[in-house]
């Protein structure tokens, strides 16, 4: 376990959203830090969506603030985000299936490209292609390169989904439940995969449904109910926290194997 | 190629295969073009010189229309709002400033920029089938205020537009002379299509692509999606504008069915018969629309409904288009040898 420093790199503050008489984030607040794994977890509705689509920009909170490195950040639009070092992957994968695996890298990671002349071919933007190289590799992607997204499988999608949202160099990404969907074993690879990330310097904020990935991946965890914050802290203290456990461990109390 | 099983994989012909297979059928609609060309001066003909730089023309506005439709996908239903209002600056211009080509293609474009940037502010708030309408409305709001207007000539129209000879050092172009005009506007569709086919291997061209695959994702890339969409309906219209600014030069008037909704829904007809999203599909699909118009029309007054049937059955059963339907074949037939 890392020491905890305090150089947050994402502050969210009072962070809230009404949709009608529904207040699906309530006064949410919390730190993540730089080079760590901060994962949000709740039960089903709990607002983690709600949160990641504030923090991302894909929402306007209705109060609160979104502060990236110091920056306030409230409310603006996700290129914007992106612009300030933030990118995300979705739950829902979400991608361009009708481009070959390759297109959809490069156009992730053609942001990182400065001047672009306009009627200047994509294959001479060379920094954007090393890029997407580096990728590809990385992500085990080379069999695939040319296929269109959509005929990958469940799993490589997963895979490309987190490697477009890592293209254009992000310093804090967010991964709305990266493992949904895999296999234990795709789960184990995409965790080491995680963990990978985090050693090379990048700050990850995570939610996830796999409360035991959870605890075994992250350095700190915020757990989310009915739209507010119901507790934070180091994973082993969250697990024993007892209002943490009547409100979700005891919901889905699965046979003690951990 | 063999008929291979491969297990949760599509046979994807390579992009670059494609592309090539595209671009072949561009060089050779051209020089199907260039024949025609030499046949018709051979026989003296003036008539279907005419009929096919007309079928550029509109070609030229279907171009346009693929644009929109096929790379950044927007269905645009009042195009010919814009060719309308090029063919209209241009006759004023030929008209009462001077009969100089050059000098309307660039009031053309400069007010159809502006035209276009106003056009797409409007529009470009809304996606899908609103996007369709809000463009249908505009055409209809405007091809209604043209057709109103006495000073425009109203249904009539603006008639008497003089035919500009157009000087290029050692040759000149006489637009009233059917074989010079209908080479100089191939010259210009053959540019017009390089430039589009250049374009959508650019950064910008590519984005279009992203848009109309899944603009949502594209946002949260670093772009504003806004702003390509914005350009390309801006670049849309300057294509569309030009294409209408050379329909006076060749007719000798324009009139408000310029911009009507037949006018646009054909445009559209034209890219879905030629192929959506190839460009060049667009230009095959004016020149096989205005040749059955004009082998049909000559049998039967009727000659709408025998269309009407053809483009249904055609979207039947060649849904992709006609260059839709050749580009993969011609790769098959390329990769069999």
């Amino acid at each position: 376990m890392k020491p905890t420093t305090d150089d947050a790199i994402l502050k969210v503050r009072g962070l809230t959203v009404r949709f009608g008489s529904l207040v699906a984030v309530d006064g949410v607040g919390f730190d993540a830090q730089r080079g760590h794994i901060t994962a949000v977890i709740g039960p089903n509705g709990a607002g983690k969506s709600s949160l990641f689509n504030l923090i991302s920009g894909a929402f306007r909170p209705s109060a609160g603030q979104v502060l990236l490195e110091g920056r306030d950040v409230t409310g603006a639009s996700p290129n914007r985000m992106l612009a300030a070092g933030l990118s995300r992957s979705f739950q829902i994968t979400n991608l361009f299936f009708e481009l070959p695996v390759r297109e959809n890298l490069r156009l992730a990671a053609q942001s990182v490209e400065g001047g672009r002349g306009l009627l200047r071919h994509v294959s001479a933007s060379r920094a954007a292609q090393r890029r997407v190289d580096e990728l590809i590799e990385r992500f085990a992607l080379h069999a695939r390169a040319d296929e269109l997204a959509g005929f990958l499988s469940h799993g490589e999608q997963r895979r490309l989904e987190i490697a477009v949202a890592l293209a254009a160099r992000p310093r804090l990404l967010l991964l709305d439940e990266p493992t949904q969907g895999m296999s234990h074993a795709d789960t184990q690879d995409t965790a080491a995969l995680i963990r990978s990330l985090v050693d090379d310097g990048l700050s990850i904020l995570l939610v996830e449904h796999d409360v035991d990935l959870v605890m075994d991946l992250s350095d700190h965890v915020v757990v989310m109910h009915q739209g507010a914050k119901l507790a934070e802290g180091r994973p082993e203290a969250v697990r024993a926290d007892p209002a943490v456990q009547a409100a979700y461990f005891g919901e889905v109390q699965e046979p003690a194997h951990a | 190629m063999a008929e291979v099983l491969t297990i949760g994989r599509a046979p994807t012909p390579s992009v670059d295969a494609k592309r090539s297979a595209v671009r072949w059928l561009s060089y050779a609609f051209f020089a199907m073009a260039l024949l025609f060309a030499a046949v018709a001066a051979a026989l003296g003909d003036v008539f279907f010189f005419r009929l096919a730089t007309e079928s550029l023309i509109f070609g030229g506005l279907a171009l346009s229309v693929d644009l929109l439709l096929g790379r950044t996908g927007l269905l645009p239903l009042g195009q010919a709002l814009f060719f309308g209002f090029g063919a209209y600056v241009s006759a004023l211009t030929l008209k009462h400033l001077a009969p100089s080509l050059p000098l309307a293609l660039a009031v053309v474009l400069v007010s159809g920029t502006l035209v276009g940037l106003v056009g797409g502010l409007i529009a470009i708030r809304a996606k899908g089938v609103y996007f369709a309408l809000i463009s249908f409305g505009l055409a209809q709001v405007v091809s209604k205020i043209v057709f109103n207007t006495r000073e425009l000539g109203a249904s009539d129209g603006l008639i008497g537009v003089p035919a500009p000879v157009v000087s290029l050092g050692v040759a000149s172009f006489d637009t009233a002379h059917a074989p010079s005009f209908f080479l100089l506007v191939l010259a210009g569709m053959a540019a017009l299509l390089a430039l589009l086919m250049r374009l959508m291997d650019t950064p910008f061209g590519r984005q279009l692509d992203a848009i109309r695959t899944n603009e949502h994702r594209l946002a949260f890339l670093g772009f504003d999606p806004w702003r390509y969409k914005l350009a390309a309906f801006v670049l849309a219209a300057d294509i569309a504008a030009l294409s209408g600014a050379l329909y006076p030069m060749l007719r000798g008037f324009v009139s408000p069915e310029l911009m009507f909704f037949q006018v646009s829904g054909n445009a559209v007809i034209n890219v879905v018969v030629g192929g959506t999203g190839t460009f060049v599909g667009a230009l095959y699909g004016s020149a096989l629309l205005t040749a059955l118009k004009s082998v049909v029309g000559s049998f039967t007054a009727h000659h709408a409904i025998v269309i009407g049937a053809l483009f249904v059955v055609s979207v039947i059963f060649f849904p992709k288009g006609l260059v839709g339907y050749l580009a993969p074949a011609l790769e098959r037939l390329w990769s069999r040898r």
